[in-house]
């Protein structure tokens, strides 16, 4: 890890450190660790902020002595060097109760600022009201947190409004209809169209990351795989990278080849589910069945291929587990694939479909980039971003994607981007099949001839997955037990310009149709 | 809207005759495994305890305790035992009371 001098955030330090990832292109490996002075940490956002290609992906903090009463907080950012193919985390030690604020200058840090707030009780400085965002309100002193509980709980904030006429708060939720996610949406509406929305995602919390603690990596990637169930193979990827860069394993290529496999089909059968809910909010119920009828096909692909109708079970750590039957890939995923193929045909000719979707739910480039917002959601706006190209792990490197991406912000954007991601998808899984894909196991480090140990106690893992980059960081104790996991799935990230989208013009009906394009879950949230 | 309508007549019905007729597709899901008990030592046992991630398995002295409900069918056990634990291929699991669903397997033939 480097250590950033005091005093040497904005000055030719970090900004020498930020030009020379540029110059050095992979030098030093894909992710660098800099400790910076809390003194300073507002200086060096602003730096790495300005820096071209830069976003931040994640702000988490943990306990540095966990065992001691009144523990210092590390304070961890996550900078995405999109630019630069490099990860960039930044530790600073907060001791006290309060942080310089990280949202008056990346706005998209003020989600992450209200959750520190709840797990840790440390306060962004400048008492700008906070939200409720992770934990319930009957969260008291002795519910299980990361950290300390906070000296006053978070209020569920509403910002005030100012509309010609009469405008009311629509609750919504949580308890939605039928095999919905619990999820709180208060729409404030003066009658039809839409003023504002405030979501509440806190009611499906289940401490995973909690949970986590003390935890071998293998007994925990059980439950990484379970936070977000349609997201268990993009998940449990980065949870496993994560694990493995803090032990220096490198799993094999043949099981680096079934993880991308397995990651690919994952992505198909979301864009297919998000492809029938499209087709559901608009009450197109025929395009509806066609959609789904594509949807179990593909689950049905993953069960021939992996043993799992939605792929639990494939990624180990130092590698994958389950064997993979490329007999049935190819025999079966062409014909669960036309089905996808010719209901988006269908659909992509109705114009009574796609005037539904045009210029709905807008998310402009501009909001896209200030909020950190990731995967089709960020593409369909016109942020070409995608881990896989952008972080390239094996086996991207060698089989590079073609990344889709789009200008108008709307449903319809998003739509066509995550129909053109599933054709790249079947392409990539086509000639990844056509290499050496199967199970496989990294040795432990000293474990080969010519082998060199390189573990850190800590450790950062990414994947693309349907809905965006999915993030994990571990700390390890010496006895390979998990002290910190942070999971970051991309509806963490995307959720948050979910109001921004439903409050471009729009009116009650096009709420369904905004979630349905956005396709994330509140379980990858509420972790 | 009319071709919706064709299309959707074309594509014709889909859904499958279960549970009056047995799914062919069924024969790719993950199931609770099914214990030999000949195979069971104590020490197989505990070992098998250890690795379930649900706490779907217990011991309660000479009889490995296993809760099907509790059961996900990740397939833990049977790799850590191939020889003890096999794919019971079973999925129809549904039960009128909760204790149908807890079965108990004596260890290494010893009395239950």
């Amino acid at each position: 890890m480097t250590a950033l001098q005091p005093g040497l955030a904005g000055e030719s330090g970090l900004r020498d450190l930020l030009t020379g990832f540029g110059r050095d292109g992979h030098g030093g490996g894909p992710v660098t660790t800099l400790s910076v002075p809390v003194a300073d940490l507002q200086a060096a956002v602003r730096r790495i902020a300005a820096h071209p290609g830069a976003r931040l992906a994640d702000v988490f903090a943990s306990l540095e002595n966990p065992d001691t009463d009144g523990s210092p907080v590390t304070l961890r950012l996550v900078w995405g060097l999109d630019a630069d193919r490099r990860y960039l985390i930044t530790e600073s030690l907060v001791e006290g109760d309060s942080y310089p604020s990280l949202s008056d200058i990346v706005p998209g840090a003020f989600t992450e600022e209200c959750e520190i707030y709840e797990q840790f009780g440390i306060r962004a400085a400048g008492g700008k009201p906070l939200n409720r965002v992770a934990l319930p309100p009957w969260a008291g002193p002795d519910w299980p947190r990361l950290g300390r509980a906070p000296a006053e709980q978070p209020k569920d904030v509403h910002a005030p409004h100012h509309v010609g006429g009469h405008a009311f708060e629509f609750p919504f939720g949580p308890v939605r209809q039928v095999a919905v996610e619990s999820l709180y949406y208060g729409l404030v509406t003066s009658g039809e169209e839409l003023v504002d929305l405030y979501l509440f995602t806190w009611h499906k919390h289940r401490g995973v990351e909690w949970r986590l603690r003390g935890m071998t990596p293998g007994e925990a990637l059980f439950y990484v795989e379970r936070t977000e169930g349609l997201g268990a193979v993009g998940n449990s990827w980065a949870f496993a990278a994560a694990v493995e860069a803090s032990l220096g394993l490198e799993p094999p290529p043949q099981a680096m080849a079934a993880r991308a496999i397995a990651l690919e089909l994952e992505r198909l059968y979301n864009h297919a589910a998000a492809t029938a809910a499209l087709c559901q909010s608009t009450g197109l119920v025929i395009g509806q069945a066609a959609a789904e009828i594509a949807l179990e096909r593909l689950l049905r692909v993953n069960a021939a291929v992996f043993g799992h109708r939605y792929l639990f079970g494939v990624v180990d750590i130092g590698g994958a587990r389950a064997d993979l039957d490329a007999a049935a890939l190819r025999s079966d995923l062409p014909g669960a694939y036309g089905e996808l193929q010719r209901a988006a045909a269908a659909l992509l000719s109705t114009n009574s479909f796609l005037d539904r979707l045009e210029a709905t739910g807008v998310l402009t480039e501009e909001a896209a980039r200030r909020l950190g917002l990731v995967g089709p959601v960020a593409r369909a706006a016109g942020l070409a971003i995608d881990a896989r190209a952008d972080h390239p792990a094996r086996p991207y490197d060698q089989f590079r994607p073609e990344v889709a991406a789009q200008d108008a912000g709307d449903v319809l954007a998003r739509f066509r981007v995550m129909l053109a991601e599933a054709a790249e998808s079947v392409r990539l899984i086509g000639e990844i099949g056509r290499t050496a894909a199967g199970p496989g196991l990294a040795l432990p480090p000293g474990a080969g001839p010519g082998q060199p140990a390189q573990p850190a106690n800590s450790g950062l893992g990414w994947a693309e997955s349907s809905r965006g980059e999915s993030l994990a960081w571990v700390a390890l104790d010496d006895g390979g037990r998990i002290t910190r996991a942070r999971l970051r799935p991309a509806s963490v990230r995307n959720w948050r310009g979910f109001d921004d989208a439903c409050r471009s013009q729009n009116v009650f009906t096009d709420i369904p149709i905004i979630e349905a394009s956005f396709w994330l879950t509140v379980a990858g949230t509420a972790r | 809207m009319p071709l919706w309508t064709l299309r959707g007549l074309r594509r014709g019905v889909v859904t499958t005759r279960y549970p009056a007729r047995p799914d062919p597709s069924a024969v790719l899901l993950p199931t609770p495994p099914v214990f030999r008990p000949d195979a069971l030592t104590s020490d197989l046992a505990d070992r098998l305890v250890a690795v379930c991630p649900s706490r779907a398995l217990g011991r309660d002295g000479d009889v490995l305790v296993f809760d099907v409900g509790a059961c996900t069918a990740c397939g833990r056990c049977r790799a850590e035992a191939p020889q003890a634990a096999e794919d019971s291929g079973e999925f129809e699991l549904a039960a009128t009371a909760r204790e149908h669903l807890i079965k108990r397997i004596a260890l290494d033939g010893s009395p239950r």
